[in-house]
């Protein structure tokens, strides 16, 4: 009788992983904005950091990103880096960034990135960290990025 | 080389020759192509080359009298530059609340280590150098290094008090100003410097000899220029 209770408990903990980690790894495929190659920067607790992903519009209409959000940072925000003269590097929060239709738009160093401010742990290379996107029309997207130093498949062409 | 040479002598005479139909230069370009004048035109190349070269490496600023206080990352007292003297230095200037332009700039820094630990080239020292005096205190630099996996055998992570630290980036040429920012829900509030992206090349004496962009560099090119300096 013990036995089956534990078994039945065991079970259970199995089925609820097994739920939430196919709708943390699964985009809706039938959504029209999808998010490629998510990574992002290793950091420590405490410190700032940043997401980078590529974002494609496969449908007819237009979508914007409004916001992200975190539990791994204690402020998330849309960022972006910018160059002024003699080599000066500065980075300023954008509202929005809007993503055409049939476009991609694409977040990577010195550039677009999420701004994940204070985050609540060490991010090490090769641990994942969850955020949500939220666009206009397509509502909210899960993503799973994992952490590393340097993009994924070493698009790093300078 | 020769024949690369020629060939670029038979463009020009032909262009201008086509072009005016003079035969003077027809005659002035066949002048050329004898080997004396060859000659002439090498020597003067070279010439031109070895001041070109020369100039890469003129001194920028001199740091070899300055003996500035800070603080590594251990919490130690240190000199700068008298910590890098008698060996080349590569010098990065940093913020750790930067999530972007520093973390590449200290990565590019990492990859030139690896290269010339590869290469087997020693004698270079690697020091970065934090403007954020009041967020980057010794312990934050230690693990803003510590997950990172840096090797501090030959790197040094600098911190100070902050007008010792404001004359060192203004005497490297560096500027960092607050710019935007955020507030935390306590009410904190965390600049983000608009800043020079920087790393330079610091010899044995303390001098800057060139600086580059720190988020962007081409490894091959500094790597060059350190084994260059190095000899
Ligand atoms: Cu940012």
């Amino acid at each position: 009788m013990k036995s089956k209770i534990v078994f039945a408990v065991l079970f259970f903990f199995v089925l609820i992983n097994f739920s939430t980690s196919v709708s943390q790894e699964i985009q809706n495929p039938k959504s029209k904005i999808q998010i490629h190659n998510p990574w992002v920067r290793v950091a420590a607790q405490g410190a700032n950091t940043a997401l980078f992903f590529v974002i494609e519009n496969t449908g007819e209409k237009p979508d914007t990103l409004i916001s992200a959000e975190s539990k791994i940072a204690d402020i998330v925000e849309v960022h972006e880096t910018y160059a002024k003269e003699n080599d000066m590097m500065g980075m300023r929060e954008v509202k929005f960034v809007a993503v055409p239709s049939k476009s991609k738009v694409e977040f990577k160093p010195r550039s677009l990135h999420v701004m994940l401010i204070d985050v609540v742990k060490d991010l090490r290379i090769g641990d994942k960290i969850h955020v949500v996107l939220t666009f206009k029309h397509a509502g909210k997207i899960k993503v799973k990025a994992v952490v590393q130093e340097m993009p994924i498949m070493g698009g790093m062409k300078h | 080389m020769i024949s690369f040479y020629d060939k670029i002598l038979q463009t020009i005479s032909y262009f201008l020759v086509v072009k005016k139909s003079i035969s003077g230069y027809r005659v002035f370009f066949n002048k050329l192509a004898c080997s004396t004048m060859k000659k002439i035109i090498f020597i003067t190349i070279g010439i031109f080359v070895f001041f070109a070269c020369g100039e890469k490496f003129e001194v920028i600023e001199d740091f070899g009298k300055e003996k500035y206080k800070l603080i590594n990352q251990n919490g130690a007292e240190v000199i700068f530059p008298d910590l890098t003297k008698g060996k080349t230095a590569i010098v990065g200037y940093i913020f750790t609340n930067c999530p972007d332009i520093c973390p590449l700039t200290t990565n590019n820094m990492r990859l030139i280590q690896e290269r010339l630990k590869k290469e087997k080239v020693e004698g270079v020292n690697f020091v970065s150098i934090s403007f954020d005096p009041e967020n980057d205190k010794p312990d934050v630099l230690k693990k803003f290094a510590e997950i990172r996996n840096l090797d501090l055998s030959n790197w040094t992570f600098l911190t100070g008090q902050k007008l010792v630290i404001d004359s060192v980036i203004k005497k490297a040429g560096v500027v960092a100003v607050p710019g935007d920012s955020t507030i935390y829900p306590d009410g904190r509030k965390i600049y983000y410097f608009v800043h020079t992206d920087r790393i330079q090349l610091v010899d044995d004496e303390g001098r800057v000899r060139k600086n580059y962009p720190g988020s962007k560099i081409n490894v091959d090119e500094i790597v060059g220029d350190i084994k260059s300096l190095v000899d």
